[in-house]
């Protein structure tokens, strides 16, 4: 299980000889996931799902906050126990054609942490190998087939699981999937969606799924919680079918609309609205809303006041909430 | 704007095509990336192709304007459009001609096919002296009006070298490349590939309006099921560089009747009804040596396979108005 | 499992026959692809033979032969011979050992000492790269044949590692930059990133990660690096600066040009052209071979 507290990122960005530039990426982040639960951070990109996912497996240090793995403060472990105990929180990345050293084996792959693993625990090579088949299968590849070939000789899905089954070499608590799937094939995501869900349940893995996409948040997410961010803000919290069933923040409602509509099998929501990107670089002050300059139902109230999210359970960071019908019903 | 317009028809134009076989020479052997298709692009309407990748999308559409690029060659095969020919044997001048202004097109990727060196505007200007537009301070307007209208800062994107725009920036910039010299037929190779939900659907929606605008005729290619069945009016299903089916939209998704079109179906997440409704469709795309097999090339994924799938390939054919499937099992409905 | 992408899972008994191909037998498959990559292993395989070999086919001091003073070329002497009448093919042959061992001790110096600092320097950006690529680049401002031939002065070159040694230690800065660079630009790769969070050492991930990407890079770099060394070799002796211990090429030149004076006289040819034609035989036989290098170490070209 994983909690977190506050979580502050701030990027300086370099700007002309001026100066630095400060980027909030993450804005004061909670949560937890229980062993076994999900969550799912659902954002269009650039607004911080990258980087919370980054600093949970320890890629990127936070400018405060705090996160507790299985009851640890990780802030609070020195370094060199903090690289071995975040084994426990494995990332799966978005670009499978970048997660395996192109130079290596499927097999060098999964043996290499397996040996650090084996050694700390006095066991054998026969033990290596028998793990080795019992990840590959768990993910659904055939051990005989795939061990000896290279990554480019395999497709974005196979890849993506070979990742996969990497992770759960290190038997870890924690999964991070940064948007897993958005670079596979549409046809061969569900699979993949289908092995996450599963390792959910099968181990008790918490699992961080970061997508932009909101029904396969829905799929892998299930009796899981849903987090809307915004430009490193949290604009609406709680469980996912809720939100999708009850979204009351236009920016939620924008996500929703986006899905697309299968014609013949669909009907679109009543409510449904398009909505256009706007300017990404846009500064907006301390005092408005962040969502204030693309939402079509802005009004005077939301340049001058910033929002907080409130709500128990189920939260919005909204002046003006209203349950819209944007999804898209079955026929 | 309205001058160059004027003296353009607005009549739609479609397309036919016609036993197209495009083969790639690698040191594997040939690849049959594009194997017999035919089929006719409506004039007025969206027609999406899709199919998993490899499936010979790209190669099919770089054959309709008759620019495979290099291990790959045409080998036979006609592609008539309305007004201009047959692309694959008309001189190479009026072809050159044809592409761009009258078939406008985005390749898959573009966000990384603008060039790098250069300022969008004079990209914009040249695209214009290479086809002899005469009024080039139109064209510039044009060019910002469509960038304008897909929510972008028009006279800072002219002034931009690519690094300096986003992903979903540069997919719009080349959306917009493909619809300046005002093409009647515009195909887009995975316009939204790449881009995140909502960027996705504003690019779609201003695909949407401009098509209607212009009364063009639209090929949208994409592999994911979501984006043709939101936006195209007729639906066609690639495998394995053949045709499986084709229909219309609202046909296709109610009443798939191809097996693979049925797998891809149900593979979509849904963000409404019963969750366990998707299944994973199995097994992989097939590889260059499965693209020899003498029986159908779905066999090894079908659920519904019969014995006689394994030795012979079924036809892809007509089995009711605009209705095309390539099954034995076509014409049974479940 | 009814999700698999994969091709059916064909057995649950966890153990797989290894039919891993060995190095030796994907290089050969390699190399007997292209027959020029064929020359250039036939080339460099016999020329080490030679450095090896050589000094035991005849004996410790060559036979001289006052009659046959710059004879012709002839099946007694097939290059001829030199100004005490000794053969010619002899003195290349015992000549190749100090300056083929020479060179392979210089390229090995440099790659060595080139990589591991360029590897640690692109790994740990701080302080530790700072440095290093402070003394890089000193290294690259020491001009390497001049400081020979001042050390010369004071040292007799007459153990090749020596010479290797000083060849090697003034020329590894470029190596280091490039591979700095390469390294750089690896760290940020995902995959990287997941062998740091599945807790692999820092060694393992230099080593076995990064240095596997960049092995044909450094292959290469060897090659060309043992060619490179045996010009600087032979270029100081062909100019005289380091006293002559034992013969070898690149006194042959200088004897053949200084001395016997084959720039004016047609009879001394051909103890010029003989080390001449064994430097230009042997950097052929690189080239050639280079071409294999890339595909040998490179596993995106590797077949399925
Ligand atoms: N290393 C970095 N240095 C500076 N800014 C960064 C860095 N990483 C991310 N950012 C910025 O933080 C914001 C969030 O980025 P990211 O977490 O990648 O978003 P997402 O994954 O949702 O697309 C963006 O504005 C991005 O430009
Ligand atoms: N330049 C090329 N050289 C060799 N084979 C190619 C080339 N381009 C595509 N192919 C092959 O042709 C087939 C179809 O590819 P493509 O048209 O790009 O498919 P899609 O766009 O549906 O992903 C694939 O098997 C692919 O490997
Ligand atoms: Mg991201
Ligand atoms: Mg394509």
């Amino acid at each position: 299980m994983i909690d977190v507290k506050n979580l502050v990122k701030v990027f300086t960005a370099k700007k002309g000889v001026l100066g630095h530039d400060a980027i909030e990426a993450v804005s004061h982040m909670s949560f937890s996931i229980p062993g076994g639960g999900a969550l799912s951070l659902i954002g269009e990109s650039g607004s911080g799902k990258t980087t919370v996912g980054r600093i949970l497996a320890g890629l990127e240090v936070p400018t405060s906050g705090d996160i507790w793995i299985q009851r640890v403060n990780v802030m609070t472990l020195p370094p060199a126990e903090r690289r071995t105990f975040l084994r426990q929180v494995q990332l799966i990345q978005q670009d499978p054609y970048q997660a395996l050293n192109p130079a290596r084996t499927i097999e060098q792959s999964l043996e290499d942490p397996l040996k650090v693993i084996a050694r700390e625990r006095g066991k054998n090579g026969a033990w290596i190998q028998s793990r080795v088949h019992e990840v590959l299968l768990r993910v659904g590849m055939d051990p005989g087939s795939v061990l000896n070939k290279y990554p480019h000789m395999l497709s974005g899905g196979q890849r993506q699981r070979i990742v996969i089954a990497r992770a759960l070499t290190v038997e870890p608590k924690v999964l991070v999937a940064d948007e897993a799937v958005s670079m596979i094939d549409v046809s061969l995501r569900l699979g993949v969606l289908k092995l996450l869900k599963d390792l959910r349940q099968e181990f008790g893995i918490s699992l961080f799924f970061i997508t932009h996409d909101v029904a396969s948040a829905r799929y892998v997410g299930e009796d899981g919680q849903l987090f809307v961010i915004y430009k490193g803000q949290v604009v609406e919290s709680g469980p996912t079918d809720e939100i999708i069933s009850q979204p009351h923040h236009p920016y939620t409602q924008a996500l929703l609309s986006a899905v697309p509509v299968l014609k013949g099998l669909e009907d679109p929501g009543p409510d449904r609205f398009i909505p256009l990107r706007g300017n990404d670089q846009e500064q907006v002050p301390d005092t408005a809303c962040i969502y204030e300059p693309r939402c079509p139902f802005a009004q005077a109230k939301c340049q001058k006041e910033r929002p907080v999210l409130q709500g128990a359970g189920h939260a919005y960071a909204c002046h003006f909430p209203v349950v819209r019908r944007v999804v898209a019903t079955m026929k | 704007m309205a001058l160059e317009f004027e003296a353009r028809d607005f009549h739609p134009r479609g397309m036919q095509i016609r036993d197209l076989h495009v083969i790639y020479q690698t040191n594997q052997g040939e690849i049959p990336a594009v194997n017999g298709v035919s089929m006719a692009i409506a004039p007025g309407k969206i027609t999406g192709i899709i199919g998993e990748s490899g499936s010979g999308k790209s190669t099919l559409a770089m054959a309709l304007m008759n620019a495979v690029p290099k291990p790959g060659r045409i080998v036979k095969g006609s592609v008539v459009v309305d007004g201009a020919g047959d692309m694959l044997t008309i001189d190479k001048k009026i072809r050159q001609k044809v592409r761009g202004r009258d078939i406008g097109f985005v390749f898959q990727a573009s966000q990384n096919s603008l060039n790098p060196l250069i300022r969008v505007g004079k990209q914009v200007l040249d695209l214009g002296r290479s086809h002899n537009i005469k009024d080039l301070r139109a064209l510039l307007r044009r060019a910002k009006e469509l960038l304008e209208r897909m929510g972008m800062d028009a006279e800072r994107i002219l002034l931009s070298y690519q690094h300096e725009l986003s992903g979903g920036m540069r997919q719009r910039v080349g959306i917009m490349l493909a619809l300046v010299l005002e093409a009647q037929v515009v195909i887009l190779d995975e316009p939204t590939t790449a881009l995140d939900m909502i960027s996705q659907a504003s690019v779609l929606e201003i695909v949407r309006q401009i098509h209607q605008e212009r009364h063009l005729t639209t090929i949208l290619i994409s592999h994911d099921m979501g984006v043709v069945a939101d936006l195209a009016d007729n639906v066609v299903v690639m495998y394995g560089g053949e045709l499986a089916e084709a229909g219309s939209t609202e046909e296709i998704l109610a009443h798939p009747l191809h097996p693979y079109t049925q797998g891809l179906i149900r593979a979509i997440p849904r963000i409404s009804g019963p969750l366990d409704q998707a299944i994973a469709l199995s097994g992989s795309p097939p590889d260059v040596a499965a693209l020899k097999v003498p029986g159908c090339l779905f066999a090894s994924r079908c659920p519904k396979r019969l014995p006689k799938c394994e030795n012979s390939r079924p036809i892809y054919e007509a089995i009711g108005s605009d209705r095309y499937v390539a099954c034995f099992r076509g014409t049974e409905h479940d | 499992m009814s999700v698999a992408e994969s091709t059916p899972v064909s057995s649950k008994i966890p153990h797989v026959p290894k039919n891993r191909a060995t190095f030796l037998h994907t290089a050969w498959r390699v190399i007997a692809k292209k027959p020029g990559r064929m020359v250039g292993l036939v080339i460099i395989l016999f020329f080490t033979l030679m450095a090896i070999a050589g000094p035991y086919l005849y004996p410790r001091n060559l036979p001289i032969n006052p009659n046959a003073i710059y004879a012709p070329i002839s099946w007694k002497y097939p290059l001829g011979t030199d100004f005490e009448g000794t053969s010619n093919l002899a003195l290349i042959v015992t000549g190749a050992r100090y300056v083929l061992f020479a060179a392979f001790m210089a390229a090995l110096f440099t790659v060595v000492i080139g990589t591991v600092l360029g590897l640690v320097s692109g790994y740990y950006v701080g302080w530790s790269d700072s440095v290093i690529m402070r003394i890089t680049d000193f290294i690259l401002t020491i001009p390497g044949f001049p400081l020979l031939v001042v050390l010369s002065t004071v040292w007799n070159f007459g153990q090749p590692v020596a010479m290797g040694f000083v060849l090697g230690i003034t020329g590894w800065g470029g190596l280091a930059r490039a591979v700095r660079s390469q390294t750089l630009s690896l760290r940020e790769r995902g995959f990287i990133e997941a062998a740091r969070t599945l807790g692999l050492s820092p060694f393992h991930i230099l080593f076995k990660e990064i240095l596997p990407n960049i092995a044909s890079y450094i292959a290469m770099n060897l090659l060309l690096a043992i060619t490179g060394s045996i010009y600087a070799e032979v270029g100081l002796f062909f100019l005289g600066v380091v006293p002559f211990q034992a013969n070898n090429w690149g006194v042959m030149l200088n004897l053949a040009v200084f001395s016997a004076g084959a720039m004016s006289s047609v009879q001394a040819l051909p103890y010029l052209l003989s080390p001449l034609i064994a430097l230009l035989v042997l950097t052929l036989g690189v080239v050639l071979f280079l071409d294999a290098v890339d595909e040998l170490f490179n596993p995106r070209l590797k077949e399925a």
